[in-house]
C-alpha cells in the first residue's frame, strides 16, 4: 500500500508538472507559435512579447492583463500543430498568434477551426491558408495571390516578358513562383523561359546560371528562402550574367540576410513585401529607430512590421471584445474576440495598405491587406539600403478565380 | 526500482499462466488513460500520449533492426515518411483542395497498403547491408532515407513544399476518429499489438538468428544462418512498424503531411529513443520513445540569455544528452533495469542457497 501511494504521488507531481499553466481568471491568455531558429525569429518574437508587456504595464485591457506564452515551432507543421494543441488545451488561450511559416500555418487552421480559437497569422503568405474557409482565421500580412500580380504586372510592363524562375521548395517560395507564373501568363501569355525547381537549402546554382546566361532572359526569379536567395543571387553574377538582366525577389527577400550574405549582388533586386523599411511615413521612421534601438535591427523587414501591427490589430480587437474572463466563458470569449477582430476596418499601421477584415469565412475578407509594395535594394553590404518604387492595391478577388 | 523489478515478476507470472494474460491486463489498464488525463489534467496530455505511441512504434521497429541483428540504419525516418505519404495519397479525394495526388481509398485500405509499400522499401533500404557494414552501412542508409525526403519535397503529386493537407481520419460508419481521445484507441492499440510482436520476433527462431548475427555474422553463417535472408527480414520488419507508425501519422489529426516531419534531426531523435531505452531491449525502446517525448515536449522552448541573445537551449542538452549516454550508460534504461534485476535475483538464490544449506546442516 506505502508503495503504490509513492507512485501515486510520483504519478500526480509529473502529471502536475506537465499540466502546469498560468492560466488565471481575469487574464486574457495568449499563445504564440512561431519560427524562432534564426537570429531574426527570435527578436521579432521578442518583439511581440515587449509590445504585450507595453500594454500591460499601460494598464492593460479594460483593466486585464495579457498573459502571453511564445514558443518555437522550428517552422516545422508537427512542432506548430503540437504547440497550438498545448496552447489550446493545457493553458486555455483565448487568441492563437501564428505561425510565421505557410507550412505551419496550414495545419493549424484546422486545428484553430475545430477548437474554436481565433488564430492571428503574423507571416504566412501562401494563398490556402484563407482559401480553407476557416471563421476563425485572420491573416495580417499581404496573400502571395497579390503578391504574385503585382510582381507579374510591374515585370511585364517594366523588364520583360522573357522571365528564368528559380524556385525553391519551401511554401512561400513555391507559392510564390506558381503565383507569378500564373499571372504572367495570364496577363501576357508566357511561360518561363527556363524553370528550375531546387532544394530549400540550395548551395549551388552555378549549372542553373549558365543555361540562363545562354538564353538571353529579360530577368530572373529567385523565389526561395533569404540565405538560399542570397548564395543564388552571388552565383548568378559569378555566372557571368550582367547587371542588365534583372534580379526579381519572392517576399523573403525582404530579410535582412539577403543583403547582408549577397552584398554588392543584392543591388538592383526588387521584390514585393508588406513594408518597407524605406518608407518616408513618421510611423514607419519611429518605428525603424524602435527596432535598431531594442534589438539592433539595421532595417526592420516585412516580418517585424507585421507582428507589430498585429498587436496593434489584436489590441483593437480585444478593446472592443466583451470579455467575461472566466473560466465558464472561455468558448464565449474566443467568439468575442474572433467577432471583434472580424471588425476591424480600415486599420492604418506599418503596412503597405490599410488592413481590414469582414465576417463571412472567405479570403477576401480574411486576407486583411491587399496592398503590396514593390521595394528594390540600392545598396546591398551590413548596411544596405532600399527604395520604394511602387505600392499596388489590388481587388479582393484577384487571383482567386 | 524494487516496485519495477516486482511489475516484472508479477508480469513473469502472469505469463506462465497464459502468455497473452500480462498484455490483455495492460491494454485494460491504458483503456481509461484519456479519460484520466482529461479528468485530472488536459486533454493536450492525449495528444502527447499520442505522439508517444507513434514513437514507440517507430523505437521498437528499429530496435529489431539496430537492436536485434545489429544492423546500423539511420534510414528508419525516411520509411516512416514512406508509410506516411502512401496512406495520405492513396485515401485522399482526387483533385482535392492541395492539389496533390489522390486516389480516394477508405483509410482501412490505404494503410495496409501503405505497410506493404514500405515493407517492400525497407527491403530495398537493407540490400546495402548485404555488403556494407558498420559507419558504411550507416551512411548509406542516410542517404537512402534523406532521398525519400528530398523526393517528396520536390514532387509536387506528394505534396511537395505546400504538404499534403486534408488527409481523411479514419472512420467506421458514422464514427469517426478525429478526436484526440478516439485516435488514442487506434495508436495505442497499435502499439501494444507492435510490442507484443516485437517480443515475440525476439523469442522465436527469427529472432535468435537475429541475435546470432549481430554477436558474429561470421559464425552465425558457418552455423547455417542464412545471413542475408534474415539481414533483409529484419529491415522489411522494420520497415512495417515504421509504415503503420507512418500511416497512423498521416491520419491523425490535423491530417496533415509535410517532408519537414522528417529530417535528419527526427532521426536522431529517434535513435536517441533507442539508445536511452536500451539497444535491443524492447522494453528499452518502449521507455526510450515515452521519455524522449516527454523530455522534448517540457524542454522544447527553454531558452537561456547569453549577453542578452536569447539561446534555444534543447538541441545542445539531448545532444549532450546522447553523448552522456553513451559513455555511461551504453546499455541505455532498459540494460540497466535488466542488469539491476539480474543481481536481485541472483542474491534471491544465493539467500535460498544458504538457507537450504543451514537447514541441511
Amino acid at each position: 500500500m506505502r508503495l503504490l501511494n509513492k507512485v501515486f504521488a510520483g504519478v500526480m507531481a509529473a502529471g502536475i508538472g506537465l499540466a502546469a499553466t498560468a492560466a488565471f481568471a481575469g487574464d486574457i491568455r495568449v499563445g504564440i507559435t512561431m519560427r524562432m531558429v534564426s537570429e531574426n525569429g527570435q527578436a521579432y518574437g521578442q518583439m511581440v512579447m515587449d509590445e504585450i508587456k507595453a500594454i500591460n504595464d499601460a494598464g492593460g485591457i479594460n483593466g486585464n492583463m495579457i498573459e502571453a506564452t511564445l514558443m518555437n515551432d522550428e517552422c516545422k507543421s508537427d512542432k506548430g500543430v503540437a504547440n497550438a494543441n498545448k496552447l489550446i488545451f493545457q493553458e486555455k488561450i483565448h487568441l492563437l498568434i501564428g505561425s510565421t511559416c505557410s507550412s505551419v500555418s496550414l495545419p493549424i487552421v484546422d486545428v484553430t477551426a475545430k477548437a474554436g480559437v481565433p488564430q492571428m497569422i503574423p507571416h504566412s503568405t501562401n494563398a490556402k491558408i484563407t482559401q480553407k474557409g476557416s471563421e476563425w482565421v485572420f491573416r495580417i500580412p499581404v496573400s502571395g495571390r497579390y503578391y504574385g500580380g503585382v510582381n507579374a504586372k510591374y515585370v511585364g510592363e517594366n523588364i520583360g516578358t522573357k522571365i528564368a524562375y528559380i524556385c525553391a521548395a519551401d511554401a512561400a517560395s513555391v507559392g510564390d513562383c506558381a503565383n507569378m507564373e500564373k499571372q504572367m501568363r495570364a496577363r501576357f501569355g508566357v511561360d518561363p523561359a527556363y524553370r528550375a525547381d531546387v532544394q530549400e537549402k540550395e548551395v549551388d546554382f552555378r549549372s542553373h546560371m549558365q543555361k540562363i546566361k545562354s538564353m538571353n532572359v529579360d530577368g530572373i526569379l529567385v523565389a526561395a528562402l533569404a540565405e538560399t536567395m542570397a548564395r543564388a543571387l552571388i552565383q548568378s553574377y559569378e555566372a557571368g550574367i550582367g547587371e542588365d538582366v534583372r534580379r526579381i525577389g519572392s517576399s523573403s527577400a525582404s530579410n535582412a540576410p539577403v543583403p547582408k550574405i549577397a552584398g554588392d549582388a543584392a543591388k538592383g533586386v526588387f521584390f514585393t513585401a508588406a513594408y518597407a523599411a524605406a518608407d518616408s511615413r513618421p510611423i514607419a521612421k519611429l518605428f525603424n529607430e524602435m527596432t535598431r534601438q531594442r534589438y539592433g535591427i539595421h532595417a526592420p523587414d516585412h516580418d517585424f512590421s507585421q507582428a507589430y501591427d498585429l498587436v496593434r490589430i489584436m489590441e483593437i480587437a480585444l478593446n472592443n471584445a466583451d470579455l467575461g474572463l472566466t473560466d465558464g466563458s472561455l468558448a464565449a470569449d474566443r467568439t468575442a474576440i474572433r467577432d471583434a477582430i472580424a471588425s476591424v476596418e480600415g486599420y492604418e499601421g506599418l503596412a503597405s495598405g490599410p488592413i481590414s477584415f469582414c465576417a463571412a469565412p472567405t479570403p477576401q475578407c480574411r486576407d486583411g491587406n491587399r496592398t503590396a509594395v514593390l521595394i528594390g535594394y540600392t545598396k546591398g553590404g551590413e548596411n544596405f539600403e532600399t527604395e520604394v518604387l511602387a505600392r499596388v492595391t489590388m481587388e479582393p478577388d484577384f487571383g482567386l478565380e | 526500482m524494487l516496485f519495477l523489478s516486482r511489475i516484472a515478476d508479477l508480469i513473469e507470472w502472469l505469463a506462465q499462466r497464459h502468455r497473452l494474460l500480462p498484455w490483455l491486463i495492460a491494454y485494460a489498464l491504458l483503456l481509461p488513460l484519456p479519460l484520466i488525463l482529461s479528468t485530472f489534467f488536459n486533454d493536450y496530455l492525449i495528444d502527447l500520449a499520442n505522439r508517444a505511441c507513434l514513437f514507440i512504434m517507430l523505437a521498437v521497429g528499429l530496435n529489431i533492426v539496430k537492436g536485434f541483428c545489429g544492423q546500423v540504419t539511420v534510414g528508419h525516418i525516411g520509411l516512416y515518411a514512406i508509410g506516411a505519404v502512401t496512406s495520405a495519397v492513396l485515401s485522399l479525394e482526387p483533385g482535392g483542395f492541395g492539389g496533390a495526388l489522390g486516389f480516394g481509398l477508405s483509410v482501412w485500405v490505404s494503410i495496409p497498403i501503405a505497410v506493404i509499400v514500405t515493407a517492400f522499401a525497407g527491403l530495398i533500404v537493407g540490400l546495402p547491408s548485404v555488403r556494407l557494414e558498420g559507419a558504411y552501412l550507416a551512411l548509406a542508409t542516410l542517404g537512402l532515407g534523406e532521398s525519400v525526403r528530398i523526393f517528396i519535397a520536390v514532387t509536387p503529386a506528394l505534396g511537395s513544399s505546400t504538404g499534403l493537407m486534408m488527409i481523411p481520419a479514419p472512420s467506421i460508419g458514422g464514427f469517426v476518429f478525429d478526436s484526440f481521445t478516439s485516435y488514442y484507441y487506434l495508436v495505442m492499440t497499435a502499439a501494444v499489438v507492435g510490442i507484443y510482436f516485437s517480443f515475440a520476433i525476439l523469442r522465436s527462431a527469427t529472432g535468435r538468428a537475429f541475435q546470432a548475427i549481430r554477436e558474429d555474422t561470421i559464425a552465425a553463417s558457418v552455423n547455417g544462418i542464412n545471413v542475408v535472408k534474415y539481414k533483409l527480414l529484419a529491415f522489411v520488419l522494420s520497415a512495417v512498424y515504421a509504415g503503420l507508425a507512418g500511416a497512423l501519422f498521416a491520419h491523425m489529426p490535423p491530417g496533415y503531411l509535410h517532408h519537414n516531419n522528417f529530417t535528419v534531426i527526427e532521426m536522431v531523435t529517434l535513435l536517441l529513443m533507442v539508445v536511452l531505452g536500451g539497444i535491443g531491449n524492447v522494453w528499452g525502446g518502449v521507455i526510450g520513445a515515452i521519455v524522449v517525448t516527454i523530455a522534448y515536449d517540457q524542454t522544447k522552448d527553454l531558452v537561456v540569455y547569453f549577453m542578452d541573445r536569447p539561446i534555444v537551449i534543447q538541441p545542445l542538452v539531448f545532444g549532450l544528452s546522447m553523448v552522456l549516454l553513451v559513455l555511461f550508460m551504453p546499455r541505455g534504461i532498459g540494460g540497466w533495469f535488466e542488469g539491476v534485476r539480474r543481481n536481485r535475483r541472483f542474491i534471491q538464490r544465493s539467500e535460498e542457497k544458504l538457507g537450504d544449506a543451514a537447514r541441511n546442516s
